[in-house]
């Protein structure tokens, strides 16, 4: 099936055209979300909301871009406002403490083991995923975007609505801010 | 020396993520997304006519005009008794007395 004949499916409610979608574009839906959330059960949650967002927005859909980048946009603003949610919710997380059991903090983040991380470099990674949940929004987007789902400068600046010299910058910056804050850590 | 470890270690952890294996989606994903879809396009379910606010409005009036109605019908009762029954304080006073029941004080 073409991607106009995706399309055309989709507009007309075709439920084996919203099953084609699905299929094509499910893993990189949640190997984004994942990559961003850094948690299994958030990250299944949005690509779903990414699929019924697709499935209700599919008509405003005008084709200026093409259907991959609309999607991963889609999963990009979504992940980025669950990060949002979930850093509200962290900033009254001590009055929870007050009623935790055995005065342990509730929203102690765990950390976070990307299943495609070969087995000797897990704990570099986990300790790599720590530091890029503390870069700016647009640098850990543009960050995870090329390391995790392997997208070209192109493909990036295209979802960002951006060029291709901001995304090497902004590239460029996650790394140094990376280096700096591992540097930080206690040996 | 110990300038050259922690960058080495620096690169290391910066490089943890090359060659890394896509993460895939869950298994049953495409029923586990139908299944949530039908609970979240399912018709919202439709308010109970008692909640209409133009029946609880509609009640309400027909409530107060009973409650009005009522109050001048009971304040009509007594007046007219007492008006069209003269002797009525002396059948009280008989019957009082008949049953022994005077109020009179037993310090007069």
């Amino acid at each position: 099936m073409t991607e106009e004949e995706l399309l055309s499916g989709l507009r007309n409610g075709e439920e084996p055209a919203f099953k084609e979608l699905v299929t094509r574009f499910q893993d990189k839906v949640f190997n984004t979300a994942l990559g961003l959330l850094q948690h299994h059960t958030e990250a299944e949650d949005i690509a779903q909301e990414v699929f019924i967002q697709v499935y209700r927005s599919i008509q405003q859909f005008k084709g200026d871009s093409l259907l991959s980048t609309w999607i991963y946009r889609i999963t990009v603003t979504k992940s980025l406002d669950q990060l949002r949610s979930k850093k509200r919710k962290k900033r009254f997380g001590f009055l929870s403490n007050l009623f935790g059991d055995d005065n342990r903090p509730l929203h102690e983040p765990e950390d976070f083991n990307h299943p495609g991380v070969q087995h000797e470099k897990k704990e570099d990674a986990a300790l790599l995923f720590k530091m890029v949940d503390q870069l700016p929004e647009n640098q850990r987007t543009a960050f995870i975007l090329n390391k995790v789902e392997e997208l070209s400068y192109r493909e990036i600046a295209d979802i960002l609505k951006t060029s291709e010299s901001a995304v090497d910058s902004l590239l460029q910056r996650a790394k140094q801010n990376l280096r700096k804050k591992i540097n930080e850590l206690p040996p | 020396m110990k300038n050259n470890l922690s960058n080495n270690k620096t690169e290391r952890v910066i490089g943890s993520l090359d060659s890394l294996q896509k993460a895939t989606a869950p298994d049953f994903f495409y029923t586990r997304l139908k299944g949530k879809m039908q609970r979240e396009m399912e018709p919202a379910k439709k308010p109970s006519f008692l909640l209409r606010p133009a029946f609880i409005a509609t009640a309400l009036s027909i409530f107060l005009i009973i409650n009005v109605f009522s109050l001048f019908e009971i304040g009509k009762v007594p007046k007219q008794n007492t008006a069209t029954q003269p002797g009525s304080q002396a059948t009280i006073e008989s019957f009082a007395t008949a049953y022994n029941m005077n109020t009179e004080s037993v310090y007069e």
